[in-house]
């Protein structure tokens, strides 16, 4: 008798236990579906959560939380009177819970599926409000594909649009559609792989897969970086010989908002075509157009080595003390002595000493000097120690050619208005003038700075980050080819002891003599 | 007997009570319920990942302010805080102070006025400092599509650049800057 209350009390709790542990399996079980999310604008992928919120339709409900986000919307929530604000674009969409009313501005529109409240605190809209309301209003392209449950945001700017290929008797013709001349790289390290970098391009790499084969082509693949995009043709063993350019590059240049095309060309080689014949490990041939790309190039002789930073600008100091500028400087000594004795070619300092010069004056040097090359060393940094590996850099121009032409029109006009009193200072027109400078030069560049990669690659033994084109300021100028190296992380312990041990800098010198050497044999020049 | 049942009745509150307060006390997801919210926006912040090979986002939600300038600060200043992720870095320098922003209409640049930090307290490199810019100027454009151009200031003055690789003096274009 007197247990009894008790054991009511018992019962109560276990219960109470049961239903506490029954709610959340049963909120997990509504969360097992997601939306795909692909943005234009830089942002990851991601998965958002969806629910099915009603029993009697198949309707998926995405939280209006994750909705804001993924439009960058700003949100108001009142549930004093149940109403949520989200301002999307220029729009404003009003929702009442329990209701089918969404009040776009002041217009009130229809949708099928009431928004709902879920217990968790969230507001629920339907995925119909994403195609039927929002959609259609908004300037930013917004397309929802219900059966992959995949939404995609806005459309990003491509600038490498389309690819066709063509046999014929001589070969295979990939031809590639660009909106403008951007600079590429082509080469063959892998055996029966071209690989394709286009700097600046972008594209879209689901209309470049090419899955079947046509011709000398086994297929194609391509690959969107962050800033450049990539194209891999797995080319026919019995391909030897290839060339790639732009068709009518001249002719082109004249309309400049025509569309240029980018060939790669495969030539119908003498190796038959036997299957099972092994010819793993046979480099393809890069057919090289005597006139155009080479013909602006001198033979090298004199080269220009820019340590980077000095005096007061330290640069990079490891966490240890050691300064950037001191191994710059020393590498860089190392680099003249071993070039002079193994190339026979001549070398300009921008310093010699830890000295402060400023970057103007080091191109400056180099142009002076009528250097062929301008190589400048440095050791790179970051925010933590996780960072890794060399990379090498050159030039992206800060102005397009058109710019270019519009600033030296200006430049004449001011020079006729100003006769007899040229103007010393210049202004805003030299400096648009020398940012063009080097612009002559970024086909050998990329070259040249793609060639200290390769052997960089092949010796270092460190992470290859590769070639990248940024507008770095010590290059502008330059009236040759120049690369800066970055030759490792001194912010990370690893690689600070690396840039200290002669070994590694024997090794980076060495293979930046390579490269050189390379260059030369690729532009001989005129003699 | 009575004090049982006394017992018994506190018993049957105390569970009643956890049934009742322990899912909604629970931070099960967006705050949204808990409060009249202030208008809030949902903005991106793009961030270097911690290799330094590639840009990140964060999603962040700041009071949606009336000023523009004042929205920027907002946002940069979530640049500023750094990544909730420990796969991502922030490319800012420590103790880095967005002092002042001025919104120049006509020729539609943002002007940024940083502390000294910014340039101070870089550890430099060509990476290094590639990412400080371009982790500013794709928030920036991320977020507010209006801006065609920013100019960075160290303390009010135009600098030659941060760590001696990249130019900033001059209004740097969001869209061609690389």
């Amino acid at each position: 008798m007197t247990v009894r209350p008790s054991t009511f009390a018992l019962m109560l709790l276990v219960s109470a236990a049961a239903l506490a542990c029954a709610a959340p399996a049963a909120r997990a079980a509504a969360a097992e579906k997601s939306l795909g999310v692909v943005y234009a604008d830089g942002r990851q992928t991601e998965d958002v959560p969806l629910a099915k919120l009603d029993k009697e339709s198949d309707e998926l409900f995405v939280s209006a939380y994750d909705l804001a986000r993924v439009f960058k919307a700003t949100k108001f929530w009142n549930p004093g009177n149940r109403k949520l604000v989200l301002r999307i674009g220029n729009h404003r969409y009003m929702f009442t819970l329990d209701t089918r009313v969404v009040v776009v501005d002041e217009t009130p529109v229809l949708i099928r599926m009431n928004v709902r409240y879920r217990d968790d605190g969230s507001v629920m809209i339907p995925l119909e409000f994403i195609e039927g309301v929002l959609a259609p209003r908004s300037i930013e392209k917004i397309v929802l594909d219900r059966n992959r449950l995949l939404l995609s945001i806005g459309s990003p700017e491509y600038n490498v649009t389309a690819i066709e290929i063509v046999d014929d008797k001589d070969g295979t013709r990939a031809e590639l559609t660009l909106t403008d001349e951007l600079l590429y790289h082509i080469d063959s390290d892998t055996p029966g792989i071209l690989r394709l970098k286009i700097y600046g391009g972008r594209l879209n790499p689901l209309r470049f897969t090419v899955p079947v084969g046509k011709g000398l082509l086994n297929r194609v693949r391509a690959e969107q970086m962050d800033q450049d995009a990539y194209l891999f043709f797995d080319v026919k063993r019995g391909v030897q010989r290839y060339r790639v350019d732009f068709e009518g590059a001249g002719a082109a240049a004249a309309g400049a908002k025509a569309p240029k095309k980018l060939v790669l060309f495969l030539e119908r080689g003498a190796l038959p075509e036997i299957p099972g014949a092994d010819f793993a490990g046979k480099k393809m041939v890069e057919m090289l157009d005597e006139g155009a790309r080479r013909k602006i190039v001198a033979p090298v002789r004199t080269i220009a080595i820019d340590p980077g930073h000095g005096g007061s600008d330290i640069g990079r100091m490891s966490p240890s003390g050691v300064k950037e500028k001191d191994v710059n400087l020393a590498i860089a000594l190392m680099l003249r002595d071993r070039l002079m004795e193994e190339l026979g070619v001549s070398v300009v300092m921008t310093r010699t000493d830890d000295v402060l010069i400023p970057l103007d004056e080091r191109v400056e040097k180099a142009n002076t000097a009528g250097a062929q090359l301008f190589i400048s060393i440095h050791c790179n940094g970051w925010f933590t120690s996780d960072a890794e590996g060399f990379e090498v850099f050159f030039l992206a121009p800060a102005r397009t050619e058109e710019e270019a032409q519009l600033g030296r029109e200006e430049n004449a006009s001011v020079a006729y208005e100003k006769q007899g009193a040229p103007d010393e200072s210049g202004g805003d027109i030299d400096f648009i003038l020398w940012d063009m400078v080097q612009n002559a030069y970024l086909n050998e560049s990329s070259d040249l700075a793609e060639m200290v990669q390769r052997e960089l690659n092949t010796s270092l033994g460190i992470r290859n980050r590769g070639v990248k084109q940024t507008g770095l300021r010590v290059l502008k100028g330059l009236k040759m080819p120049g690369v800066l190296i970055e030759t490792a992380f001194l912010s990370n312990p690893k690689e600070e002891k690396l840039l200290l041990s002669t070994e590694f800098r024997e090794r980076l010198v060495e293979s930046t003599i390579e490269a050189v050497r390379a260059f030369q044999s690729r532009y001989p020049g005129k003699q | 007997m009575k004090r049982l049942i006394v017992i018994a009745l506190v018993a049957l509150a105390v569970v009643l009570a956890a049934v009742y307060l322990v899912p909604r006390l629970r931070p099960t997801g967006p705050a949204e319920v808990q409060k009249v919210s202030e208008e809030m926006r949902a903005v991106t912040i793009f961030f270097g990942n911690k290799g330094a090979d590639g840009f990140v986002s964060e999603t962040r939600e700041v009071p949606a302010t009336q000023g523009f300038e004042d929205q920027v600060k907002l946002v940069l200043a979530e640049l500023i805080k750094g990544a909730h992720d420990t796969d991502k870095a922030a490319a800012i320098p420590d103790s880095t102070q967005l002092v002042q922003v001025f919104w120049v209409e006509d020729t539609q640049t943002l002007v940024l006025d940083f502390n000294k930090a910014f340039t101070a307290n870089h550890p430099g490199g060509s990476t290094g400092e590639y990412y400080t810019i371009a982790n500013v100027i794709k928030t920036v454009s991320a977020n507010f599509p209006q801006v065609a151009r920013v100019q960075f200031l160290v303390e009010g003055n135009q600098i030659e650049s941060i760590a001696g690789h990249y130019a900033i003096d001059k209004p740097i274009d969001v869209k061609k800057w690389r």
